[in-house]
């Protein structure tokens, strides 16, 4: 018999942080070994390096970006559930607003960018109506689905104790729907990043997006890759705190 | 064979303005587009009593206890008294406990605020509600559960606990749809005799929805067998069995004759839905 003090989810964090060590010294090596020019690969050292003596610049990026993230994701979220909600009590508006939505949806968002910014202009307010439009679709999908949950027959029972719609909303719909609105939170965590990201590289006084933009016209690549890798932290990080909450608040499942 | 095909000429002795009706329904109906789901039921429950309704599948059994939880509207014609008073379905909701057949337990809530939902939406004080769930837990079975959420629990045990949620919402007239419809025989058989004593202490008035006959007999002062659709009262026999009852009374002479005449209404019925066979 062995002792085993690691829960599963301790090992699965054990073989992934693992992997991505593994992963960084056969980097590490192959740049080294084939002495690969930094613009082609640079090696992970001279990346982690350059974390460091760019701190300030990365850390301030990487708060830009994040703030942009966090505010469309919140308002993006927050148009989804309310949509949602609309289509939910007043089902006429189910046959108007859900085509409306799958046709805003059919394009990427990013084919939206040019006019976004034109409307909002290169500062952060251009980023956050990006990541609004990106989140709130699935926000908007998710929570349907989770509104679409709700038994008629458990709205009936609250009505024969005398419930009224508000009280049914915030003691059957909401709670129940909520797994399903906060998986969608979850998923868009990463989107969030994403689209805040691309943007920025199209045009924006700061963030990741910025950064890796100018370092490119200054061919400074391993500039480029610690801005990526930072980007990665952040985009994990925003997943890891959401998923936590997840988890908290769902915790019936 | 012969048989009483009217309820009126069995009525219960005649009234006294004392003890009014609980419910009266009178030539209640009730159709869906092109489908007549209920087609004059006349019924009276009067306070205290245990009325219980069977009939073939399909016969408008759920649609009545909508109509009498105040879910839906009956057709116009319809009389609806309910305390001496003649109301529309909607004014009782929230006037009458109705516990449909599933339990429909809210999965994020545990035992105890699972059994206090009725009272929170009525705007009680959630502590005192808290603690009155708590004394009642014993009664239901259901001691050292309160902090238990639905998943934890057995279907026999969420039964009760939505039955704990429907007399908690302390009204007079109790509405049971099939309550024990998915429990397996024995555990229903206990719980019938369990419902049986809460009933008594509580005295509270049920109309109890089952297909099971013996059920009907066991429960009921007054058994109300139902039409096939359009759903009406095709017969109603009044249950002279002693209470206490125990386990040993399906097996005595007195509850297998009146099983029998049950049965032979219920068994005509069924006959009409699935169509002649011989005959």
């Amino acid at each position: 018999m062995t002792y085993d003090p690691m829960s599963p989810s301790q090992h699965a964090l054990a073989r992934g942080v693992f992997g991505g060590l593994a992963l960084f010294a056969i980097w590490e090596l192959a740049a080294r070994l084939f002495d690969l020019p930094s613009y082609i690969l640079p090696a992970v050292s001279e990346i982690i390096a350059r974390f460091w003596t760019a701190r300030a610049v990365l850390g301030e990026a990487a708060a830009y970006t994040l703030g942009e993230a966090l505010a469309g994701y919140l308002l993006g979220g927050a148009i989804g559930v309310a949509l949602a909600l609309a289509v939910t009590l007043v089902p006429q508006l189910r046959k108007v607003i859900v085509p409306a939505a799958t046709a805003v949806n059919s394009v990427p968002v990013v084919a939206f960018s040019p006019l976004i910014l034109l409307w909002f202009g290169m500062g952060v307010s251009s980023k956050i109506v990006m990541v609004a439009v990106a989140v709130s679709f699935t926000m908007f999908v998710s929570a349907l689905a989770g509104f679409d949950r709700v038994d008629e027959r458990s709205v009936n029972l609250m009505r024969s104790f005398g419930a009224s719609r508000a009280a049914i909303l915030w003691k059957l719909r909401l709670p129940t729907a909520l797994p399903l609105i906060l998986s969608g939170m979850r998923l868009s965590t990463v989107r969030s990043l994403i689209v805040a990201i691309v943007t920025e590289m199209l045009g924006a006084y700061g963030g990741l997006g910025w950064v890796i933009y100018q370092a490119v016209i200054v061919i400074d690549f391993v500039q480029v890759w610690a801005a990526i890798f930072v980007a990665s932290i952040a985009s994990l990080g925003f997943f890891a705190v959401v998923s936590f909450l997840e988890r908290r608040l769902v915790f019936w499942r | 064979m012969n048989m009483p095909m009217t309820y009126p000429s069995t009525m219960e002795p005649a009234m006294t303005p004392a003890d009014e009706p609980i419910l009266d329904l009178r030539k209640l109906s009730k159709t869906f587009g092109e489908v007549q789901a209920l087609d004059g039921v006349d019924l009276t429950v009067q306070p205290g009593e245990f009325v219980t309704v069977v009939g073939p599948s399909g016969c408008g059994k759920s649609t009545l206890f909508n109509i009498v939880s105040g879910l839906e509207e009956p057709d116009n014609g319809s009389v609806l008294r309910f305390e001496g008073q003649s109301v529309h379905a909607k004014h009782l909701l929230g006037r009458v406990s109705f516990m449909p057949q599933r339990d429909l337990l809210l999965a994020w809530r545990n035992v105890i605020d699972n059994a206090i939902l009725p009272l929170e939406i009525e705007g009680a004080n959630k502590a005192e509600a808290r603690a009155e769930a708590q004394r009642m837990l014993p009664e239901f079975g259901l001691a050292g559960f309160a902090d238990k959420y639905p998943h934890e629990l057995s279907g026999g045990m969420r039964q009760r606990v939505a039955l704990m949620r429907t007399f908690m919402f302390k009204r007079d007239l109790l509405l049971l749809d099939e309550p024990f419809g998915a429990l397996d025989a024995l555990t229903r058989t206990m719980m019938q005799r369990w419902l049986l004593e809460v009933w008594q202490k509580h005295k509270r008035t049920v109309l109890f929805i089952t297909h099971d006959v013996d059920e009907a007999i066991f429960l009921g002062d007054k058994v109300l067998v139902m039409t096939a659709r359009p759903g009406a009262i095709k017969l109603a026999r009044t249950v002279d069995l002693p209470r206490p009852r125990s386990a040993d009374l399906v097996t005595s002479p007195e509850f297998i004759s009146l099983k029998r005449e049950l049965l032979d209404a219920i068994e005509e019925e069924s006959m009409k839905t699935f169509g002649p066979a011989s005959h």
